[in-house]
């Protein structure tokens, strides 16, 4: 450590240009990457890419065609008829069809467009309405085939929209206030080049109407927008705080823009070296500059406090500089070591953005460590010796007093008065903060990631006003189309197909002779099939090859008797069976009934609708049909609309899976994990007709997976960086005893925070989650740099009442100092559109203000009344720190 | 006398009046070309029946079948009104499906169309307020099929190759129409339109046909024996959706004197054996 600092420090001062040259000169070659920047705002990549639940959503995407989607939602809250007159519908359709022109030029590939996926765009204008006709006939027609031209034919659009269960509360809200127009993407990214023509048409639109663009593809884009507007705008504002803070303190500009360059270099530095190494910045690691802004400062302010303490004109610069170093530099590595292990532990979990900024900012921390260790001694040695006349504590408290130095002396008597009092008091915290902890609900929300003004949240929370959910999460069933041959099945089959030729024999005589030739070959089959389908198709092709040259009257029995194991093999895609597709509409029912969903479509819709439509138009008829006949039927005419492709939204092509889209009323992931437990449980009450699986996917249902490998993973992390925080403290006090007294106001810190919290019910989400990492990290340092400057100290007098007395005098104003300028710095934060950025300035402005607080009230405290266990033992010399010791 | 040449010696006889050559085809008019192409695509022989197998192919490679029978008879010789009879095999739960067309040509005058549900025993009458919905769920539209009349877009010749006659059709009345124009790539010998592309508005390409097979079908014409190019093979493509399919004719029979009463409603239950097999 010496050498380590003999080296660094010596560099600094006796070459102090060159020292300065390196530091601007790495910083510029970092800079030189940042036009390579790459922004990530897809709440996907919080997940690995090859987590299974994310490979599973990416194949659900694909197996059933479904596009990041975005929403607009037309409102009319004026007009009586809501949205269903002719003025509002007519904007609606020329916005639709203003829509569909939405495509661009592919970037990779000139020769394709892409943009809006026109054939699975969903609106009024481009659904199918299916009716009775005048005299019984079944009718296809669009649903609003052209704009009405007066109310009647609006009432008429109403009625036909009011008709279709399946639209209601999806494309337009029961309340009839509100349509909603849905834009598949080729590619999300196109969302912002999308959203900015729509509205720019919107500008254009004339009327009461209130339009919101809404979706998760919109809301990623604005994630990103905000970020960089964050990055641009709050942190050279944190960086002016602190700048007017800092003056505050130590009046000279000269001095005072030191802190500001080692922040701003080691800032630049993180970010170019970040993106130089190719990492995508996402919404945490655009907070990396924010961080460092005030981590950065924290070593110099330490190291401008107590220059300005000692710094008198006899001694001057470099001598003084030298003695700063000497007593600051083991705490500042210490500091940095533990910060930087805080930030590092964050790069072990399965959260690659948070791995990212864990890695960086501990890279961070270091790099301002170094810039401080090495331009601090070399910036002051640049200052000429004139320019600090009239600075240091010196000067000034031979004037007055200043009001933090007598708050700071009545509290170190405080402290060792009334140490008892203090302590009794510290465990109330600590009992009132752990109950709180106890109340902390696990929660994430992407919608609220935005500030209730923002434009995202006003379309989510007016959109969810009136539709049942916009929350999109797929609940996919599957069933196994690889199911084995048994001998039960064949027996079985065997018997099923000689009682079918038997039952038809009046209308072909010959079909019981054949059935039994069919059934003397399915021995040899069995040996050449695995499978029950396999099977199956094997009888039926083996039947085509006698039908090909049977007479008329064997043929038409042949014939029967096919159709009969074609529906055999039918029956097989279960999702084709009148009980499977019963069960799905009784669990959609339950999930409706739960309170949880708020409205859900699946292929079981689609069949009852049909049905309803090809019978008599009635009501009662909206069933699933009775026999598998009955369901193919209804597949069959679904697809002879317009729009045949939205069956595949909800089935695979073999009806082996489906998909059942939920709409969610609420974006809280604690709201989906209900929704999940609810169908897990369920499927254990009601077992399904036949084996399926179940399984979710959606980007709704991805932010839960994430959510609940926070808690575990933060938790890791925690105790991870707790055990080597305490083991640095241990190697830097060579006592446990010291180490544990150490981790005392860091650990009440953290459960005050999450009692706080709890109490206070807010969310425990991804940014909350983080913030819990880092606070140990930052915590501790104040409780460094008090019981090194302690020791010290209590090495030189040996009283512990006069050590108080001293430490509450320059030790702790560095803190309160340190204290003050990084919670307020923080402060800026808050002014932004973006909450985990005002969360993370609420919570840093707590963390730093109770971390220093309770260091400043409980070491003392502890002390004094543990003063001999603390001091008994030990020789005085050995609490010199090792440094120290020549 | 080859193939070719016993075509176009037909459709002199068909077309009386005009002494059809090589070089006197070149100066035909748009109008005359479609003319002819729709006959040729629709109207050959007074009847006909054949039995279809469409293979859908979506994006992902994943594939639905579908195998139908289908008989047609014209009414009169004029290529105007036609009936159709189809008779579903595959896939295995819709068996027995029937679906009946009474296509008139009068534009002002709407298609008849039913369908029988065998498992419900029900026969439904189909409003043909719109033609250009899927037809069983494929790539091809009901228009597709049963024609879409010469009479409902204005033509443009605009080019010809050596092969073809390149045709620019467009709606004299896009409403409820997905595409704004189709240019269809006619066969100068046989008239069999071999590409058909539908573009939407700004040129946009959204669906195209194709025909990949034809065959000569031999039949019995007033006595004598014609042959008549047909098309086998054609693939319909959704360039939107990236789904595709194919659609291939095979037992292709003309001028069976097919019963004017297969037509109708009665026989939607029971199915003729002309149907059947």
């Amino acid at each position: 450590m010496k050498v380590l600092k003999n080296t660094l420090v010596g560099f600094s001062i006796n070459h102090y240009k060159l020292a300065t040259l390196l530091m601007v000169l790495f910083t510029i070659v970092m800079c030189a990457f940042f036009p390579q920047v790459e922004v990530d705002t897809d709440p996907e990549n919080m997940l690995p890419k090859d987590d299974v639940k994310r490979l599973f959503h990416n194949e659900t995407k694909k197996r059933f065609a479904l596009s990041e989607t975005i929403v607009v939602g037309v409102v009319n809250e004026s007009d009586p008829a809501g949205v269903f007159n002719p003025a509002t519908l007519a904007r609606v359709y020329e916005l639709t069809e203003f829509a569909r022109s939405l495509r661009f030029q592919d970037e990779e590939n000139p020769e394709r467009t892409s943009g809006v996926v026109e054939v699975d765009m969903f609106g009024l204008s481009l659904v199918d309405h299916m009716s009775q006709g005048e005299s019984g006939e079944i009718k296809f027609e669009w649903l609003m085939a052209s704009p009405p031209k007066n109310q009647e034919e609006a009432n008429e659009i109403r009625d036909r929209a009011f008709s279709n269960s399946l639209l209601k509360g999806r494309l337009f809200s029961e309340d009839g206030k509100v349509i909603c127009i849905y834009l598949p993407l080729t590619d999300k990214h196109l969302s912002y080049r999308i959203g900015e023509a729509l509205n720019e048409k919107i500008a254009q639109m004339e009327g009461d109407e209130v339009y919101h663009i809404a979706g998760v593809p919109v809301a990623e884009v604005a994630v990103g927008v905000e970020m960089f507007s964050q990055m641009a705008v709050g942190s050279p504002l944190a960086m002016l705080v602190i700048l007017g803070l800092l003056l505050l303190f130590f009046r000279k500009w000269r001095l005072v823009i030191l802190p500001m360059i080692i922040a701003m270099f080691s800032v630049m530095s993180t970010m170019g070296l970040m993106i130089a190494l190719g990492f995508q910045v996402h919404i945490l690691s655009s907070m990396i500059p924010i961080f460092l802004m005030c981590i950065g400062t924290v070593s110099s302010i330490h190291i401008l406090s107590e220059f300005f303490d000692v710094y008198t004109k006899e001694k001057g610069r470099k001598e003084t500089i030298k003695e700063v170093m000497n007593t600051l530099f083991a705490p500042i590595l210490y500091t940095s070591l533990t910060t930087a292990a805080g930030f590092a532990s964050l790069a072990f979990t399965p959260i690659p953005p948070a791995r990212i900024f864990g890695a960086f900012l501990s890279i961070g921390v270091i790099i301002a460590w170094l810039y401080t260790v090495i331009f601090v001694p070399a910036y002051i040695m640049m200052i000429p010796e004139k320019k600090l006349e009239n600075f240091g504590m010196a000067t000034r408290e031979k004037e007055h007093e200043s009001f933090l130095t007598r708050i700071l002396r009545s509290t170190g008597n405080l402290t060792y008065n009334h140490a008892k009092l203090l302590l009794g008091m510290m465990v109330i915290v600590i009992a009132l903060a752990i109950w709180g902890t106890t109340q902390i609900k696990v929660n994430d929300n992407y919608a609220k990631r935005f500030t209730d003004s923002h434009p995202i949240r006003q379309a989510d929370i007016a959109l969810n006003n009136h539709i049942d959910g916009t929350y999109t999460a797929y609940l996919i069933l599957e069933g196994d189309d690889e199911a084995g041959l048994s001998i039960e099945d064949t027996r079985q089959l065997v018997g099923n197909i000689e009682d079918f030729a038997d039952r038809i024999k009046q209308d072909f005589q010959q079909a019981p002779k054949l059935a039994k030739e069919i059934v003397a070959t399915i021995p040899q089959l069995l040996m050449e099939n695995s499978t029950y389908m396999g099977l199956l198709d094997s009888i039926i092709t083996s039947i085509d090859k006698s039908c090909l040259d049977a007479n008329d009257n064997d043929f038409y029995a042949y014939d029967e008797i096919r159709g009969y194991i074609g529906i055999e093999k039918e029956r097989l895609k279960i999702f084709k069976r009148p009980d499977v597709l019963n069960y799905i509409l009784s669990l959609q029912k339950y999930m409706k009934n739960s309170g949880l969903v708020g409205k859900s479509t699946s292929l079981a819709d689609a069949v009852c609708k049909v049905n309803q439509e090809i019978i008599d138009g009635n009501i009662r008829n909206f069933r699933i049909p009775d026999t598998l006949e009955g369901v193919g039927e209804c597949f069959f005419q679904y697809q002879q609309g317009h729009r045949p492709n939205d069956l595949w939204h909800m089935v695979t092509p073999d009806y082996m899976s489906t998909n059942i889209w939920m709409q969610l009323k609420n974006g809280d992931s604690s709201d989906m994990k209900d929704a999940v437990k609810a169908v897990d449980q369920y499927f254990t009450d009601n077992p399904p007709p036949v084996e399926m699986s179940h399984q979710w996917a959606g980007l709704h249902y991805i932010n839960l997976v994430l959510q609940d490998k926070l808690i575990p993973t933060m938790l890791r992390s925690f105790v991870g960086s707790f055990v080597v925080v305490f083991l640095l403290m241990g190697f830097l006090f060579r006592s446990l005893r010291w180490a544990l007294l150490c981790m005392v106001p860091l650990t009440i810190t953290i459960l005050a925070i999450y009692g706080i919290v709890g109490i206070f019910g807010k969310d425990y989400d991804l940014p909350v989650a983080v913030l819990g990492v880092l606070t140990l990290g930052m915590a501790v340092d104040f409780a460094i740099h008090f019981l090194q400057r302690a020791r010290e100290k209590y090495g030189e007098s040996g009283s512990w009442q006069d050590v108080i007395k001293e430490m509450f005098g320059e030790p702790a104003r560095a803190i309160s100092r340190n204290v003050l300028v990084i919670a307020i710095g923080f402060l800026p934060l808050l002014i932004a559109p973006l909450v985990p950025y005002k969360t993370m300035g609420v919570m840093l402005f707590a963390i730093m203000t109770l971390s220093g607080i309770i260091t400043l009230l409980t070491l003392p405290a502890i002390i004094t009344v543990f003063e001999k266990w603390f001091f008994k033992k030990v020789d005085v010399k050995n609490l010199l720190p090792t440094n120290e010791a020549e | 006398m080859n193939s070719k040449k016993a075509i176009v010696t037909i459709f002199c006889g068909l077309f009386a009046g005009i002494i059809c050559t090589n070089s006197w085809a070149e100066q035909l008019s748009a109008d005359q070309i479609i003319q002819k192409t729709n006959h040729t695509a629709l109207y050959q022989g007074i009847d006909s029946k054949g039995k279809v197998k469409m293979v859908i192919t979506d994006k992902q490679g994943r594939i639905r079948e579908r195998e139908f029978n289908m008989l047609r008879k014209d009414e009169g010789d004029e290529d105007r009104d036609q009936k159709y009879y189809v008779y579903f095999q595959k896939p295995a739960d819709v068996r027995k499906m029937v679906f009946m067309v009474h296509k008139h040509a009068a534009m002002e005058r709407d298609d008849d169309r039913w369908l029988y549900m065998p498992s419900l025993d029900l026969v439904k009458r189909i409003a043909a307020g719109d033609k250009r919905t899927s037809f069983v769920g494929s790539d091809f539209l009901y228009e597709d099929i049963s024609g879409r009349s010469p009479a409902e877009d204005t033509h443009e010749l605009i080019e010809t190759t050596e092969r073809f006659y390149v045709i620019k059709n467009v709606p004299r009345n896009s409403a409820g129409l997905e595409f704004e124009y189709y240019i269809a790539h006619i066969d100068k010998i046989t008239f069999m339109p071999i590409i058909i592309e539908f573009f939407k508005s700004g040129d946009k390409l959204s669906r195209v046909i194709e025909t990949l097979n034809q065959q000569d079908i031999q039949a019995q014409e007033n006595g004598t024996l014609v042959v008549y190019p047909t098309v086998t093979l054609s693939v319909a493509r959704d360039i939107e959706t990236g789904s595709s399919t194919e659609m291939r004719f095979s037992d292709i029979h003309y001028n069976l004197g097919l019963d004017d009463k297969l037509f109708t409603e009665r026989y939607l239950r029971r199915p003729p054996r002309h149907a059947m097999r």
